[in-house]
């Protein structure tokens, strides 16, 4: 019986192909859409390492002048989002998280000892040792260096794969130099590749659609070094000010990232308890001046504060939903004139002895085809749609690119990955049988003697 | 075979109604093939529709088959159309991308039945109305009598207790009609009830009974031909 349907339903589409065509039409518009706000969605939102929503925090301080909001701040409830050089050592002594890690963004100059290439500029992450342990990072070759080379800084650098790749042809280069900004650093580690997505650990700039650094070194050379920070530096007191590299240590201004990693929750609340008895503490000599709003905070609702995924994607995304339904009716009031058309056929069937069910399974099993049919062109439509995104939004970053890890992250916002495929697919039979299940449903409900003289 | 007691079909509508059939009373005996006539807008298409159960009817009592069939379900009404009522219209209503193959097909289907069976019933209902050599015609590709066989041949595949036809030469010039004429007798001949509703008088004359409706009731009966009883019947399912 179902071959019996799909070969009617088949020669129904077959015999009025334009009305056919115009609703296929009709349902591959609207997946091609909705597919297309997903995939841009999917790509934001998704979360970098769910499995550790209960140990890993950001912990933020509220350090601010008690003073109203300045209108540009987008969400004045929200503490900032860095921490003051002062507050991460305090924070730092902590014995609560099993590791804790305070960082920042910075840029040096590579001068390979292969002189067939020339000194290139890399993005430096100045942070301390538990940063690989903490955020996951696989590694190729070697690992991180010990807590005791953060401080009294030792000599160390982490590569990512790529700089490894261009310095040393990809190698094993373990124990090999590597030339920082003139000083020369040993190789302890090569991490695989690794693109937390978005770089939640650090959303300074591009809102964290940005690849991982691409070197790695103690965070004792940020201040030895006076190397400045590559993202956002901000005084948050209105008698503080940056006059100078070392003013960044002493200044009320935020600058680094601070992380935690903790046993379970109960750690997390005590950690809390701790930052607001440091708060309080700190109050008594004239800081903190408002009262204590300091959060330690998960990835998920760390992402939620910096608006990772922000109101124009929700927006995006429903207006890819509403345009889906909007070509769904188009495709129901289609479907339904092309059922009424062909009723008097259905009332020779119901004469013949087809129950109601019968006619309605029929139809629906058609509304089914030109569903899928009209996921299959949207799938298509998708795939040129986000062809042309990528070369309208990213052809000059891919262009300039010649880290495959970066061309990788650009390629992934407009790629349509297998949940996504799968979503296109149930959205396709849904969208089918959501314009068809009313005309299907009438057209069963219709005296079967109705048109038997007029057919 | 079919018995109507006091049947009655009102159709309404906001501010009409239209009593189509009026305490219709009358019996049809196995075998028999009864003409209907009347005017047009008499009931005749209605009657037709309710005793092959495509209409319900409002109010009496109607048996099919030994079986009181007033008040039964959708689905009941639409199994009993498929097992035991043919139908043949002035129409032909063929179904028109289907060939003729799959146009008598169309009610074994909704029988469930197995594809051997069909084949073989399918192009024994073909050999029977002379349209064998003509099974991957499409409707488009034959003559108005040839269709009507197509449907004849649709109405016994499924070996009906009854058939219903109406106006089934209404179409067709005479030579063709007397062609249909020929083949439905041939077919009640065989055994099968046939109720033929006709504008020709010549035709109604060749049957055993005559049926006039007026108004929705029967107004005179002529028996021309009393039905004789058969020893045996030929069905397409022996």
């Amino acid at each position: 019986m179902f071959i019996h349907d799909l070969n009617l339903a088949f020669r129904s589409l077959r015999r009025n192909p334009v009305l056919s065509a115009l609703m296929i039409a009709a349902i591959a518009v609207g997946i091609a859409a909705s597919m297309i706000s997903i995939t841009l969605y999917h790509a934001r939102a998704g979360h970098p390492i769910p499995w550790k929503d209960d140990k890993l925090f950001a912990v933020t301080l509220d350090i601010r002048d008690d003073e109203p909001p300045r209108s540009f701040e987008r969400h004045p409830e929200y503490p900032p989002f860095q921490v003051t050089y002062q507050d991460a050592r305090e924070l730092y002594k902590s014995d609560i998280p099993v590791h804790s890690v305070v960082m920042f963004r910075s840029g040096q100059v590579v001068t390979p000892q292969n002189k067939g290439i020339k000194p290139f500029g890399v993005s430096t992450r100045v942070t301390t040792a538990d940063f690989f342990t903490m955020f996951d990072v696989p590694f190729l070759y070697g690992g991180g260096w010990p807590r005791s080379d953060d401080d009294a800084p030792g000599p160390v650098v982490v590569l990512s794969r790529f700089i490894n790749e261009k310095i040393f042809g990809g190698i094993n280069s373990v124990g090999r130099q590597v030339v920082l900004d003139g000083r020369s650093y040993r190789v302890v580690g090569v991490m695989a590749a690794w693109m937390p997505r978005p770089k939640y650990y650090d959303l300074n700039g591009w809102g964290g659609w940005e690849i991982p650094e691409e070197v790695f070194i103690p965070y004792g050379w940020g201040r030895a070094l006076k190397l400045s920070p590559h993202g956002n530096t901000s005084c948050v007191r209105r008698n503080a000010k940056i006059d100078g590299n070392d003013t960044l240590f002493t200044q009320e201004c935020v600058w680094l990232q601070y992380w935690i990693e903790v046993r379970n929750l109960a750690d997390r609340d005590r950690y809390q308890a701790f930052v607001d008895n440091y708060a309080n503490e700190q109050r008594k000599h004239g800081r903190f001046p408002r009262k204590n709003n300091n959060r330690v905070v998960n990835v998920p609702t760390w992402l939620a504060m910096w608006d990772v995924v922000g109101d124009d994607s929700r927006t995006q995304l429903a207006l890819g939903f509403i345009f889906l339904a909007v070509c769904i009716l188009n495709t129901l009031g289609l479907m339904l004139a092309k059922f009424l058309t062909a009723a008097p056929i259905s009332g020779l069937r119901r004469a013949l002895g087809a129950r109601r069910a019968d006619i309605i399974r029929q139809h629906i099993l058609e509304v089914i085809v030109v569903g899928l049919l009209g996921g299959a062109v949207g799938m298509l439509l998708t795939l040129g749609g986000l062809g042309c995104l990528k070369v309208l939004m990213f052809s000059g970053r891919l262009a300039h690119s010649n880290n495959p890890d970066r061309i990788a992250l650009i390629q992934s916002f407009v790629h349509m990955d297998i949940p996504v495929m799968l979503a296109a697919i149930g959205l396709s039979l849904l969208a089918g049988v959501l314009a068809g299940l009313y005309p299907a449903w009438r057209i069963g409900r219709l005296a079967p003697a109705t048109f038997l003289k007029t057919q | 075979m079919i018995e109507m007691q006091n049947v009655s079909k009102v159709f309404r509508t906001a501010e009409v109604q239209t009593h189509a059939l009026r305490d219709l009373t009358l019996k049809v005996e196995p075998g028999e093939f009864v003409a209907i006539t009347g005017h047009s807008g008499s009931g005749k298409t209605t009657f037709l529709n309710v005793a092959g159960l495509l209409e319900e009817l409002d109010g009496g009592r109607y048996t099919f088959d030994g079986q009181d069939v007033s008040r039964l379900t959708d689905n009941q009404r639409s199994g009993i159309r498929n097992e035991k009522i043919g139908f043949i219209f002035q129409g032909f209503n063929l179904i028109p991308d289907l060939n003729v193959y799959h146009n008598v097909e169309a009610p074994l289907h909704y029988r469930r039945m197995p594809g051997p069976e069909r084949h073989r019933r399918i192009t024994a209902a073909l050999d029977r109305v002379g349209l064998s050599t003509r099974m991957k015609h499409i409707p488009s590709q034959l003559s108005g009598g040839q269709q009507q066989r197509v449907a004849i041949a649709r109405a016994i595949c499924g070996d009906p207790r009854v058939i219903l036809a109406d106006e089934p030469t209404g179409n067709l010039d005479t030579t063709m009609s007397e062609q249909i004429m020929e083949l439905l007798m041939e077919i009640n001949a065989a055994g099968t009830t046939i109720l033929m509703v006709t504008h020709n008088p010549e035709l109604a004359q060749r049957v055993h009974r005559q049926l006039h409706i007026v108004d929705g009731r029967i107004d005179q009966i002529h028996q021309f031909n009393p039905l004789q009883r058969r020893p045996a019947a030929t069905s397409l399912a022996g």
